[in-house]
């Protein structure tokens, strides 16, 4: 999986290429307009990660000419929290998904893989994680063959659990995938704790025990063995 | 009190004075005058009696006894004042009267001689009527004056408080006004235009520096989260139980600092009307979209919604404010609730009302309101979520109230979408 990722800032570009190397990614990496650009002409990638505002032009003249070079490669856009009219054009010029500056690394790695399914199989794709086995695009999860229900909430959990195998999960990550950016005070936690102790519960039911590893006053782990 | 109502007050006063002492001296004066003319007469005449007396020729009483009276017996001599009845008129008259004795034809007589005084009181009423007459017409005129004046004159004055009261700095427009005429108007309207123009100019390198600012920090923060959290990968953290722990705090708080950032941002965004033009926007999917987003929220705090929507109330506005407004309106009835407490939402064509209940806060309402303003001093947030809901508020012209009943001990926020004018 080839990625290429449009970012100026220097600390922030070597933190976001170790991560996604870590996911297992190929990552390339562009620092401003002119280097993007002459990539995105040469190469081709699964998905784009491009940064709106880069020295030397608009991110979304990248866009436009990534569109026109190679329509089959997935944009998520990541914008600054006050480029909100850039963020909505950025949709329209057909990127997939946008994310807003600062965010969870986490939560690019699921957006990520949410861009990459539906770009790439046409939703004919599986997770095989362990011994469960999730249909996406029909919203099934299977334990040894066996269908597990799952509340939404508890779903969207173990989705974004999946995306992020073997990585540390805060608390302030987990708590934002599932309200939406929406909550902020440290009190209003506890919820997560319910979702995941019923989401264990039914998992050890049909015999996955020790997925999900609490890590003490850090948050939650998708643990690999 | 007007300013020409005061110098009008000290006017009229002066003129009073100066009239009434005018007048007072008027009245001796002319007075005087008159009794001095009539004395010199009745001595003129005395004189002449005297010479045709002493050339032999004999008294004889007049026609007008009144004012000749000759006497055998002796009376007082000199000048003196008396009163006498008119007999026509039956009124008694002043009159001015001199005595003096002479002998005609060896005997003595006493001679009376007498002037009435009425004409020199007709004269000094006219006299005086006329000054009153001036006084009051000229008293009357200074007001009609003044009148005129303050609507001509003063108009250009009364502009510029009008155009002052109505200014607004927040359109980043300095103050347009007229050069007038008159000096004193021309110099105020310089000095105010020029106020404003520096005010302008300060507003706008605050408010360049604050976007600035936010912009700059937001790059550090992005940077600090990220790396944060790739710190907590590090298998190495496993080794000390302490260390990890202490990275999640820091984590927390920088994602506590960068979501402070991005409500400052957006005050400062509304502030400085940077919303693009509003939309017609269905509130009522706005209000289920966030509801369900907050629902965790909600069952985790056993809190039962009631939603009582009238049919499809479409406001006009931007779409990311819109958002905004109702999740910080749901979110704060969420925090300030009970566990196992309601909230209850009424969104109609007029307003939408949010209620829940809870314990009376203390402090002034009208302060819940400002920024920073936390229920506890401790709490987590920064207290800044009323304070937008005002502003996006004050930006739609929406009325936003709070009310706490205490029957029900029920807390309310209304936003009023057509507030009654004034």
């Amino acid at each position: 999986m080839k990625l290429l990722l449009i970012e100026d800032e220097p600390a922030l570009r070597s933190t976001l290429l170790e991560s996604l190397r870590q996911g297992g990614y190929v990552v390339e990496v562009a620092p401003d307009f002119a280097q993007a650009h002459e990539k995105i002409r040469l190469y081709r990638y699964d998905c784009v990660l491009l940064d709106l505002t880069l020295p030397g032009g608009n991110g979304l003249d990248l866009l436009r000419t990534l569109k026109t070079e190679n329509p089959a490669a997935g944009v998520l856009v990541l914008t600054a929290r006050d480029s909100l009219e850039d963020r909505v054009s950025g949709l329209d010029l057909g990127a997939d998904d946008y994310l807003i500056k600062p965010f969870h690394l986490s939560e690019l790695n699921a957006r990520l893989r949410a861009i990459i399914r539906r770009r790439q199989f046409q939703g004919q794709h599986h997770i095989v994680f362990r011994d469960l086995l999730v249909w996406p695009e029909r919203a099934e999860v299977l334990v040894h063959g066996e269908a597990l229900t799952l509340t939404r909430k508890e779903y969207d959990l173990l989705l974004y659990l999946l995306a992020n195998p073997g990585r540390v999960l805060t608390k302030e990550a987990i708590a934002e995938h599932l309200c939406g950016d929406a909550v902020d005070a440290a009190d209003s936690f506890d919820f997560i704790y319910t979702h995941l102790k019923n989401l264990r519960k039914k998992l050890q039911e049909k015999g996955a025990d020790n997925y999900i590893r609490t890590m003490y006053g850090v948050g939650y782990k998708l643990s690999g063995e | 009190m007007k300013l020409l109502a005061a110098t009008n007050r000290y006017y009229l006063a002066l003129v009073a004075v100066l009239f009434a002492a005018a007048s007072g001296a008027l009245y001796y004066g002319v007075n005087a005058a008159l009794r001095h003319e009539v004395d010199e007469q009745l001595g003129l005449h005395q004189r002449k009696i005297e010479v045709l007396v002493q050339a032999g020729q004999p008294l004889v009483s007049s026609l007008f006894a009144d004012q000749f009276v000759v006497s055998a017996r002796p009376r007082p001599l000199g000048l003196v004042d008396t009163i006498l009845p008119d007999p026509y008129e039956r009124t008694w008259v002043p009159h001015r009267q001199l005595t003096f004795r002479l002998h005609s034809q060896g005997q003595p007589k006493w001679v009376t001689l007498r002037k009435s005084l009425v004409e020199t009181n007709d004269l000094l009423a006219v006299v005086l009527g006329i000054m009153l007459g001036v006084l009051v017409t000229l008293m009357l005129s200074v007001l009609l004056l003044n009148r005129w004046l303050s609507e001509r004159l003063w108009r250009q004055f009364y502009h510029t408080l009008a155009v002052l009261r109505r200014y607004d700095l927040q359109q980043h427009r300095p103050l347009a006004l007229p050069r007038p005429r008159i000096e004193e108007f021309a110099e105020l309207n310089l000095a105010v235009t020029h106020l404003s123009e520096r005010l302008v100019a300060d507003y706008e390198s605050l408010r360049e520096f604050t976007a600035n600012a936010a912009h700059e920090t937001q790059t550090p923060l992005a940077i600090m989260q990220a790396q944060l959290e790739q710190l907590l990968q590090v298998p190495a953290l496993g080794d000390d139980p302490t260390a990890a722990p202490l990275l999640a705090d820091l984590y927390g708080a920088t994602r506590r600092l960068s979501r402070l950032h991005q409500a400052l941002g957006l005050l400062s965004k509304i502030e400085n009307r940077q919303f693009a033009e509003a939309q017609p926007l269905d509130l009522a999917a706005v209000l289920d979209e966030k509801v369900d987003q907050l629902a965790p929220l909600l069952e985790a705090r056993e809190l039962r919604l009631h939603r009582h929507v009238e049919q499809a109330p479409v406001q006009a506005m931007h779409p990311g404010l819109a958002d905004s407004l109702l999740h910080n309106l749901l979110y704060n009835a969420i925090k300030h609730n009970q566990l196992g407490g309601d909230i209850t939402v009424r969104l109609s064509a007029e307003a939408l009302e949010i209620s829940n209940p809870g314990p009376a806060i203390d402090g002034n309402p009208s302060r819940f309101f400002e920024r920073f303003r936390k229920h506890h001093a401790a709490a987590e947030s920064p207290g800044l979520g009323l304070s937008i809901v005002q502003q996006i508020g004050a930006y739609y012209g929406f009325a936003v109230t709070y009310s706490y009943a205490a029957a029900g001990q029920r807390h309310t926020l209304r936003v009023a979408f057509r507030p009654a004018a004034g």
